[in-house]
Formats: C-alpha cells, sequence, structure tokens
C-alpha cells in the first residue's frame, strides 16, 4: 500500500501517549509492535469484480486525517447495576490482569493496516465487566469526537452465566475543517452462558471517514449479539463479526444503515461456526438515497466440526434514488453437511402496490413513502434491547425522510 | 423408452468414457508455448495473416497477465504449467475440416465415437453432429434441408477460410477479447478447431445440433473455439459433450464460446461436462443478447480435476433475457467451480439463475456469480437461486454470490440454501422399498431434474446415467 501514515508518526508519539496515560510496559510494547508492522501490512479487504473495486481505501489521504498529538472527545458513561463500567485506564489500574488477559484476544491488535494504527494511537476506551451471574441493562458509552480523529477502544467482558445489555454511540463535536477520522475497535469475551447485546450508534458528521471491527467470541451456551446502526460518516466500513467458538452458542447480528448524499457504507457481518449445535441470525436493511452507495458482505463459515448447524441471513436494501447504488455479496461457506443454512438478499425499490394501497387511503405519496421506509426498518429495530439506541435510530430516520 | 435410449442406459458408460486410443498423429507441435509454436499452428492450417497477427497479439497478452491465484476458495492451478502441454495435435486424418461420412474414418476414432454413442444419438435427435478428436474436427455433418435454409455448421478451422467476413468481424473481438482472462488469451493464441454455426433470419432449427470434443493424447491441451451466431427471430440449440480417459498427467482444456443472439432470437448452449479427473477445465464462454432475444445456458459439470467456468450473457438489448442452469458436482479431489455471470445493460431486461450442486466424498464446490444491473437498466429483473445438497462431513460448498445494482427500478433477488440430504427422504423411500443408495440416487435425480428436464431425454438419460456412476460405490 502507497498511502502510508506512518512516517509521519514516530515512536516518540506513540510513548508520549502511553506515558500520558501511565500505561504499563506491556500495552506500550503492544502498542509500539503495531506501529513497527504498520510496514508490513495491508488495508483491510475489499470487495473486487472484474473491472471494480467495491471500497476505494487506498485513496484517503490518512496523512492528513490522522493527528495523534491532538485526540479530543468527551465520553460519558451511564453505568448499570451489576456491571463494572469503567475508562481503559481505571480499568488497568482496577485489575490489570482482566485487561490485559483480553486486550488484544478477540481482534488481531494487527489485524489490517487500519487496526494496527488504532491499536498504536488510541487514547481512549472503555472496559465493561459483568462478574458471574449477574445482569446489568443499558449500560452506555457515548462519545463525541472533538479532534481531527479519534481512536477508541471498547472491552466487554462478561462472566459465566451473566447477562448484559449495552449502546455505544458516537457523535462529533465541536467543527474542524476538512475531513476527519475516527477508528474503533471493539472487543466482546464471553463466559459459558453469558448473554451480550452490543449495539452502536454511529452518526459522526458526513466529512469523517470512520473504520470499524467488532468482535465476539461465543462460549459454550453463550450468546453474543451485535446491532450496528450506521447513520452518519462520508465512509463508513465496518466489520462485526462473531466466533461461535462453544457448543450451543449463538448469534445475532442486526445491521441498518440510511445513507444519503454522498454517503458510502461497506458494511460486513460474518460468522464462524466453530462448534457444534451453534446459530446464527444475520439480517441488515438498509436505505439509500441521493448518490449514496452501499456495499454488503455477509460471510456465514461453517467449519468441518461444526455439527448440527443452523445458520441464516437475509439482507435488504431499498434503494430511493435512482442515482445510488448497491453491491451486495452474502456468502455461504460450507464444510460440515450436517447443516441448515440460507441466506437471501434483495434490492428494490419501495413496493409499488403498498405505496399504491396508501395513497388510495388518502396519503400523499411522499407521506406514504416515508411510512413505508420507517415500516421497513422495523424488523430491526424490534431486535434493539436498549431502548435509547431504539429510539435514536428512529428518529434519526424519521429527521433523514423529512430533511 | 425407445431402443436407442436402452442402447445408451444399458452401455457401460464408465468403459465407454475411459478407453484409450493410441496416440497416431500427422502433426504435434513440442510441449510449450512460444511464438513459434503460435506461427506453426497457424501456418499449419494455412490461416490468412490477421488470423495469425491475432494469435500473436493474444499471445503477448497472455504472457503479460498474472495467474488467477487470489479468488477466495478458488481451484488451486500451480501444477498448470503451459510448459508442460502438447499444445496442438492434428489427428492423420485425410480431411482437413471434417469428413461427411464415419466410415470415412481412421477405424480408431471411428471406434472412439461409436462407443461415445454419438452417431447413434445423430441418427435420432440431432440436426447435425461435429465430433473433434484432439486438435481438430474430424467429423461434421448436418442434415440437408438446415443447409439448403442457409444454416451453417461446420468446423471453426474451416470458417476461417470459408466465412472469412464473419468470423474476423466476431472472432474475439465483440464477446471474449483475450484480454479478458489469462486463459482466454491462451485460447486466443492456440485455439483450434471448434464450431462455427451461423442461423440466418427467421430459421428455426428445430433439433439440437452438437459437438462432441474428445481428447485422447496424455499430456495435451485442447482450444476449440465455438462462435454461434444466431440472426433475427432465428432458434437454435446448440449441445457441447466432451470427455477424456484419465492419465497421470494432467490435460487442460480451455475452450473459448462467443455466442451473438440477435434480435428476438433464441439460442440454447447446453454443456455436458465429463472430461477425466486429470484435466483442468478453464473456459470463458459469453454471450451478447440483443433486443428481446433469449439466451439460455444449460450446464452439467460432472467431470475434471478443477474447473472454473463462469458462462456470461451481456444483456445489451432492451427486453432481453438470460437464464442460467447450472449443475455441479464434485467428488474426490474435484474443485468444480462454476457460476454465472449477468450483466443487465438496457431496460427491461431479465435473468434467472438457478444452480444446484452436490459435493461427496471431500469434493469441493463452489457457486460464483456477478450480477450487474447498469444505471438505466430500468425495470430490469433478476433472481438467483443456488441449493446445495452435501453428502458427507469432507466436502465442502461454497456461494459466493456478488450483486451490483446501479439502478433503483429494479427487482432483485437472491437465495441460496445449503443442506444435506433429508435423512427423512431416504427413510421414506426406503420404506417403500427402494435401498438406501437407491433412495439417494432417487432424491438426487429429483434434485438436478430442472437441468434433465431441459435436455433432450436422450441426454437427459445420459445425465442420470453419469450421476448415477458418480454416486456408485461412494454412499455409505
Amino acid at each position: 500500500m502507497s498511502t502510508q501514515v506512518h512516517p509521519d508518526i514516530s515512536e516518540q508519539q506513540v510513548r508520549a501517549i502511553s506515558e500520558a496515560a501511565d500505561e504499563p510496559e506491556w500495552l506500550t510494547e503492544t502498542r509500539l509492535e503495531a506501529l513497527a508492522a504498520l510496514d508490513d501490512l495491508e488495508m483491510p479487504e475489499v470487495i473486487r469484480t472484474p473491472g471494480r473495486t467495491w471500497t476505494n481505501l487506498t485513496d484517503l489521504d490518512y496523512e492528513t486525517l490522522v493527528d495523534p498529538d491532538n485526540q479530543a472527545e468527551d465520553k460519558e458513561w451511564v453505568e448499570a447495576e451489576g456491571a463494572e463500567v469503567l475508562s481503559i485506564h481505571e480499568a488497568i489500574e482496577a485489575d490489570e490482569d482482566l485487561v490485559r488477559e483480553h486486550f488484544g484476544s478477540v481482534v488481531d491488535t494487527q489485524r489490517n493496516y487500519l487496526t494496527a494504527l488504532s491499536t498504536a494511537l488510541f487514547t481512549t476506551g472503555t472496559v465493561i465487566h459483568v462478574p458471574e451471574g449477574t445482569a446489568a441493562e443499558d449500560v452506555k458509552i457515548r462519545t463525541t469526537m472533538n479532534s481531527r480523529s479519534l481512536f477508541n477502544y471498547t472491552l466487554v467482558v462478561a462472566e459465566e452465566s451473566s447477562e448484559v445489555t449495552i449502546l455505544e454511540r458516537q457523535s462529533t463535536g465541536d467543527d474542524v475543517d476538512g475531513h476527519r477520522y475516527y477508528s474503533a475497535t471493539v472487543e466482546v469475551v464471553t463466559g459459558d452462558n453469558a448473554s451480550v447485546q452490543y449495539g452502536s450508534l454511529q452518526n459522526l458528521s458526513e466529512e469523517t471517514y470512520n473504520y470499524q471491527v467488532k468482535r465476539g467470541h461465543a462460549a459454550d451456551d453463550a450468546s453474543v449479539e451485535f446491532i450496528d446502526g450506521n447513520v452518519g460518516s462520508r465512509l463508513s466500513k465496518s466489520s462485526v463479526e462473531t466466533r461461535l467458538l462453544g457448543e450451543g452458542s449463538e448469534t445475532r447480528i442486526v445491521g441498518a444503515f440510511f445513507g444519503h448524499d454522498e454517503q458510502h457504507f461497506d458494511i460486513a457481518s460474518r460468522v464462524w461456526h466453530e462448534n457444534e449445535h451453534t446459530t446464527a441470525d444475520l439480517v441488515t436493511r438498509g436505505v439509500l438515497d441521493d448518490e449514496a452507495r452501499s456495499v454488503y458482505e455477509g460471510v456465514q463459515d461453517v467449519g468441518r466440526e461444526a455439527w448440527s448447524t443452523s445458520s441464516y441471513q437475509r439482507e435488504n436494501t431499498l434503494m430511493l434514488s435512482d442515482e445510488s447504488e448497491a453491491d451486495a455479496s452474502p456468502k455461504l461457506i460450507i464444510n460440515n453437511h450436517d447443516t441448515e443454512a440460507s441466506h437471501s438478499a434483495t434490492v428494490g425499490q419501495v413496493d409499488a402496490q403498498d405505496l399504491f394501497y396508501m395513497t388510495s387511503r388518502g396519503l400523499d405519496p411522499e407521506t406514504a413513502t416515508n411510512m413505508l421506509v420507517e415500516g421497513f426498518f422495523v424488523p430491526v429495530l424490534e431486535e434493539v434491547a436498549v431502548d435509547e439506541l431504539r429510539e435514536d435510530l428512529e428518529d434519526l430516520v424519521a429527521q433523514r425522510l423529512r430533511s | 423408452m425407445s431402443s436407442d435410449q436402452d442402447h445408451l442406459k444399458e452401455t457401460d458408460t464408465e468403459a465407454r468414457f475411459e478407453f484409450k486410443k493410441e496416440e497416431n498423429s500427422a502433426f504435434e507441435t513440442e510441449k510449450g508455448l512460444t511464438e513459434e509454436t503460435v506461427r506453426l499452428i497457424s501456418e499449419d492450417k494455412d490461416e490468412p495473416e490477421w488470423m495469425l497477427e491475432r494469435r500473436l497479439r493474444a499471445l503477448e497478452q497472455f504472457q503479460e497477465m498474472p495467474m488467477p491465484t487470489d479468488w477466495p476458495g478458488q481451484p488451486d492451478l500451480s501444477e498448470v504449467d503451459i510448459d508442460e502441454i502438447v499444445p496442438y495435435i492434428r489427428p492423420d486424418i485425410e480431411t482437413r475440416g471434417g469428413a461427411e461420412s464415419w466410415e470415412d474414418l481412421p477405424e480408431e476414432i471411428q471406434d472412439t465415437f461409436d462407443k461415445l454413442g454419438i452417431p447413434e444419438a445423430e441418427k435420432n435427435a440431432l440436426s447435425g453432429v461435429g465430433a473433434q478428436y484432439e486438435s481438430e474436427i474430424v467429423y461434421q455433418n448436418m442434415q440437408e434441408r438446415w443447409e439448403d435454409k442457409g444454416v451453417i455448421f461446420c468446423d471453426m478451422d474451416k470458417a476461417v477460410r470459408e466465412h472469412e467476413e464473419i468470423v474476423r468481424e466476431y472472432f474475439m473481438t465483440k464477446a471474449v477479447p483475450p484480454s479478458d482472462n489469462k486463459f482466454a488469451a491462451l485460447h486466443g493464441a492456440i485455439w483450434s478447431g471448434g464450431s462455427f454455426v451461423y442461423v440466418p433470419e427467421d430459421t428455426s432449427v428445430d433439433m439440437p445440433v452438437q459437438a462432441y470434443f474428445r481428447m485422447n493424447s496424455e499430456g495435451m491441451g485442447q482450444f476449440e473455439h465455438t462462435l454461434i451466431v444466431a440472426e433475427e427471430n432465428s432458434e437454435v440449440h446448440y449441445i457441447e459433450g466432451c470427455s477424456a480417459p484419465k492419465y497421470s498427467a494432467f490435460n487442460l482444456h480451455s475452450g473459448g464460446v462467443e455466442v451473438f443472439v440477435k434480435e428476438n432470437a433464441h439460442v440454447q448452449y447446453s454443456t455436458v461436462q465429463n472430461w477425466s479427473k486429470n484435466t483442468y477445465n478453464l473456459n470463458t464462454k459469453r454471450a451478447i443478447a440483443e433486443q428481446d432475444a433469449t439466451m439460455e445456458w444449460v450446464s452439467g459439470s460432472m467431470g475434471s480435476k478443477a474447473t472454473m467456468l463462469y458462462p456470461s450473457t451481456v444483456l445489451k438489448g432492451p427486453g432481453s433475457t438470460d437464464n442460467h442452469i447450472t449443475i455441479a458436482m464434485a467428488g474426490e479431489g474435484q474443485n468444480i467451480d462454476t457460476g454465472a455471470k449477468v450483466y443487465h445493460n438496457a431496460p427491461d431486461t431479465k435473468s434467472t439463475i438457478e444452480s444446484k450442486s452436490i459435493s461427496k466424498d471431500g469434493g469441493r464446490t463452489n457457486y460464483r456469480g456477478l450480477v450487474h444491473i447498469a444505471d438505466g437498466a430500468e425495470n430490469a429483473s433478476t433472481s438467483v437461486e443456488c441449493d446445495a445438497l452435501m453428502f458427507d462431513n469432507e466436502s465442502t460448498s461454497d456461494t459466493m454470490p456478488y450483486m451490483e445494482i446501479q439502478e433503483n427500478k429494479v427487482d432483485v433477488a437472491h437465495e441460496a440454501t445449503v443442506g444435506k440430504i433429508g435423512d427423512e427422504d431416504v427413510f421414506y423411500l426406503q420404506s417403500r422399498g427402494l435401498d438406501d443408495d437407491d433412495a439417494k440416487q432417487m432424491i438426487v435425480a429429483g434434485f438436478i431434474e430442472p437441468l434433465t428436464e431441459e435436455l433432450p431425454i436422450e441426454y437427459a438419460v445420459e445425465m442420470n446415467r453419469l450421476i448415477e456412476l458418480e454416486m456408485e460405490g461412494s454412499l455409505g
């Protein structure tokens, strides 16, 4: 890759970030290793077909986007009874072993160029720890980015038989001239029989380039659910992934996006079935208006040892404008025949019959269309446990329709 | 069932494909690929200068292009070393361009096609037959009534000489340029044999025409080119069959197929592929459909060690239609990577893709497909359906569709399912007195019915027989 940013990022800068937070040696080292690895790492994979690249990441000017010394944000935590919610640096102070054990255990700190950049440069983060047997509802993390670039980190550790629902939202505050860059890594670790729903609502300014990896490991009989809502940003590349490592584990990955103007969303949902009796359900619904573009990749990978697997995937895209474009690639990779797997994908307009019915009842076409679009998101919204996420997503959709 | 079908059924199909004939050629090139080889082939065929130029340009492109290696899950092509194959073998026969009577052929070639049941099929079900042995067509015949109507069905080498204008216009210029992919470039450099089909306006050829491709020699490559031009309001069904005996060294088949479906014309292209399991089968097949035209691809891939085949249709004219039916079956050591590509470049175009795959004994099937709807292709609709059946836990079944939608007034649907053969279905059939093997075979026959329905009965029977053969002894 030629678009490298690291000539501008020195070891001193990375050390400075680490020292400012008084980090332990192992974390400083992890950051420096990630910095050193940048030379050899590739940009995240994007889908290519003959003559076309679905998302162009190489033209981004990371040198002007990334400003490691001046990261600034407002962060608000809403704690919930039963869960310990701490900033990453508080968490290291309170229980260094816990953070050290799980940091980088789910998302490879050097997964690709952009993840390694995040590992080297993150300045803010959250650790949510749910002890064995406890249940916590509505943990909230609200991050407002005030600088040109911000690198964020989140770790969720749900011990055996615990339950937690989480909302993490990202938005932009103070104006900055020109483009911005937001990057986030989210790791979810579960104990046996634990259950996590992690919801994300991304509403960054439309000058912001956004790269996120969210990934969970599900232990025996554990459940990992992701809700990934994308409304903001200029360009987003978001991968949401679960490895079903434990027997009887399950996952649900729910995606919703609404693009307008020149927004570009590259969304991936991926699941690996790696044990017996696992279940996955991937549901993504997206709407595109104006010249917005979406790229969707869904992967259901059933391993050789994943006996008795159930795996389902649905993706639906609604196109409101003739200038929009939707690319989709739902993939099945099946290595065990004791599998029930299916996927489906559709792209189209608002249903003409529905529209006709509603206008015949006296609604004007615009109102009718808006109602149908809102209705289109209902199956996704129904999966959301945290009220704030559901309500805000609903509001954002309504605002965008009426803007 | 007629006696001919009995004949086909009763012949030992395996023996029919597996026999080897002594290698007996009039001219063969050295192994490998150089400008010298290309010039030799062209010279041996006494080709016009423009064709030699096209070959040499393709050779240049071949040498510049990298091998495809980075497709997710693609077959391993590292064994395919072009320098190890013999690209051109002209069988020793008197008549260049194909004899018109089987009796005129040397006995071993006659015997080959007899065993494959080609002359028998010709009598009963076909309008015309071409038979290729190694690099050249050895037999070509069409019923007189079609010749009288101006239908041309001849071998491609002959077409270059006798129908030069048409060939020069269409040959690897519009549908499959050598720059399309590395193997299309290879094909452009050293193609030999194949069929040329020309159907004049308002003519419907009511029985299929067939070409059969046979590789006999070890370590050879076969690179036949098929060009079909169906003029306005015409109709034709072309069937190709292929087989080879198995050798320890690899064989390479890299065919090129170009189909031009003019206004309101209808072309069906059916393939029953049964290459031996040491063959790499890397083809490029593409059709261009004009206004209100219909293109249908029907493909059954049973043979080969590795197949990469994605028949494509460019829906260029408004109201044109594409249908794909593809069946892949992969057993031990086989990697069958097939699919379909459709470009919707005009309004009111329609495509349906139906893919069925069966994997067993460690075999790997992959559906890889692309549907592209261009901006402006209003009211385009596409429906893709992929179903995969897996027999055991050593096998792999992948489904990798790609959809690119640049127009909003469209109807796009893709669906895929993967599952094992149903225990309940097997149990039901067993309770009706079938044994386990028969029950599974019956389920598979039902599974692939959408394909066999599209073939003349003789081929449907043949297809079922091939699948039975593939399944024999492999069922637990």
